[in-house]
């Protein structure tokens, strides 16, 4: 299966470059980082030992460009009808899904990549925290599966890849922003620790903070995984059953 | 072999397959008859494990296209209505990555690519984009595609369409001696080209297979003894339920 995905792995990212999609996107990512890491954070004026006015804001700038990067994933499939020459190669539908997957966080990591000489001039200017850096990293990478997941599974909803970008940044920026206290409040009202704890278990930006702060755990990984295979599972689920 | 038992296939309220039975073996150029709607695509579809028939079972050499969806796939090559492709990607790109997707890998690989690409007469486009090429030549590099891994089975829909006289007739050259050593399913709305290819036809009407014959005793069932004439009187307005 792993050489199946590693096929469609190769064809989908390569087609990234066959089109300006990927540079601008590079672009896009590389000045907004910049931007908001040195500016809006006042960089110069803060500890940034861990780059933590760069993590700080990599959900919301990935929120925006993940979805440009898997809105036409499965929505191009169907809209030039390739959804049925794909179905009908013989390979597991799991490969497929895998492969697109793949594909795209395989991207988000090279937008990542480019960010190291920005950490080797960071380095010159003050001492690094490299255990948050790592973390931060590792941080950013599962959060970039996270919204590629979602991306995915919109994308295989329908044939229109405007429609898809745009939808997946609401559920993406739903996902980062929502506060499950008000949802959860009223499930255990006379314990507002039992509320406390589940909301920040759930809570995208609680994990996301804990790994940024250089203290992963492992609820931290288990909540991004588990996140991303319930997602991909559903693509799957989507995948089989749209095509009757 | 294939082997179609009660095939019935439902959409919501519409009934697209009704109780399909036949047989198919290895020598048989099949040519899938019917007026549009008949439920010719669909039933291409069920045999390649696309959709799953409502009810009733298709085994092919001894595999269930639903439950061994890759060991079945790995004997088909299906090239769907409208030969989709990936427009950007070039023809000899296209063709490697389906090579790759049928587990063709190295020697295997070339070997095959350089054959099928022979067999084609591909060798003037390979470094094209896809969709610089004619519709003929799209149609080419499907077939192409579908037929890198030697399959036992080739499922076309409606695979002449859109090709100019000389290239229908390459094509129905090609057909011919393929079939020889395989089962081939073609679906096709143009009537001349089924007794020039095929030698078994299967006629659909209103998703049932009213006759499973051969295209020589297809034309003697029409008043004026052609295959036009026998498929408006199995299929015209009076026949309408």
């Amino acid at each position: 299966m792993l050489n199946d995905s590693y096929t469609i792995l190769k064809k989908e990212f390569g087609s990234y470059f066959r089109t300006p999609t990927a540079y601008i996107i590079i672009g896009v990512y590389l000045v907004i980082s910049m931007f908001s890491t040195f500016y809006s954070a006042y960089f110069f004026m803060n500890n940034n030992s861990g780059l933590g006015s760069f993590f700080s804001y990599q959900p919301e700038i990935l929120v925006i460009l993940i979805p440009a990067l898997t809105m036409k994933l499965w929505a191009d499939e169907r809209r030039s009808g390739t959804l049925e020459f794909i179905l009908t190669q013989p390979i597991s539908y799991n490969a497929i899904i895998l492969g697109k997957f793949g594909a795209a966080v395989l991207f988000g990591i090279l937008l990542l990549a480019l960010t190291g000489p920005f950490v080797i001039y960071v380095s010159f200017l003050t001492e690094l925290d490299w255990q948050n850096i790592v973390s931060g990293y590792l941080a950013t990478i599962l959060t970039i599966m996270v919204l590629t997941s979602i991306g995915c599974l919109i994308s295989s909803f329908n044939s229109n890849a405007v429609l898809a970008y745009l939808f997946s940044v609401f559920v993406g920026w739903l996902l980062i922003s929502l506060n499950y206290d008000f949802m959860l409040a009223p499930l255990f009202p006379l314990s507002e620790n039992v509320t406390y704890l589940l909301s920040q278990s759930l809570n995208f930006y609680a994990n996301y903070l804990d790994m940024t702060q250089g203290e992963p755990g492992l609820d931290n990984l288990t909540y991004f995984l588990s996140l991303t295979i319930l997602i991909l599972w559903i693509n799957r689920v989507t995948i089989e059953y749209k095509k009757q | 072999m294939i082997v179609a038992k009660n095939i019935s296939k439902n959409f919501e309220t519409r009934k697209a397959l009704d109780n399909l039975n036949f047989c198919l073996n290895k020598g048989d150029i099949v040519s899938l008859l019917g007026p549009n709607g008949a439920g010719k695509t669909t039933l291409l579809r069920i045999l390649t494990g696309y959709l799953s028939p409502s009810s009733g079972s298709v085994e092919i050499y001894g595999h269930n296209p639903q439950q061994e969806r890759v060991a079945v796939l790995s004997k088909i090559g299906y090239v769907p209505e409208n030969a989709p492709l990936y427009p950007e990607m070039s023809v000899y790109d296209f063709l490697a990555f389906a090579g790759r997707l049928r587990h063709l890998k190295g020697q295997d690989l070339q070997k095959s690519l350089q054959e099928t690409i022979i067999n084609l007469q591909l060798q003037n486009v390979l470094t094209q984009r896809i969709e610089t090429l004619s519709k003929g030549f799209k149609h080419r590099v499907a077939i192409a595609a579908a037929l890198l891994h030697r399959p036992k089975i080739l499922i076309l829909d409606e695979p002449t369409e859109g090709l100019d006289p000389n290239q229908k007739f390459e094509m129905h050259k090609f057909i011919r001696q393929y079939g020889q050593q395989s089962i081939i399913i073609i679906s096709t709305h143009i009537l001349e080209e089924v007794e020039a290819i095929s030698n078994r036809v299967l006629l659909l009407h209103k998703g049932k297979l009213i006759r499973d014959t051969s295209p020589q005793e297809l034309k003697l069932s029409g008043n004026d003894f052609d295959i036009a004439s026998a498929f408006r009187a199995m299929t015209g307005e009076d026949n309408v339920e």
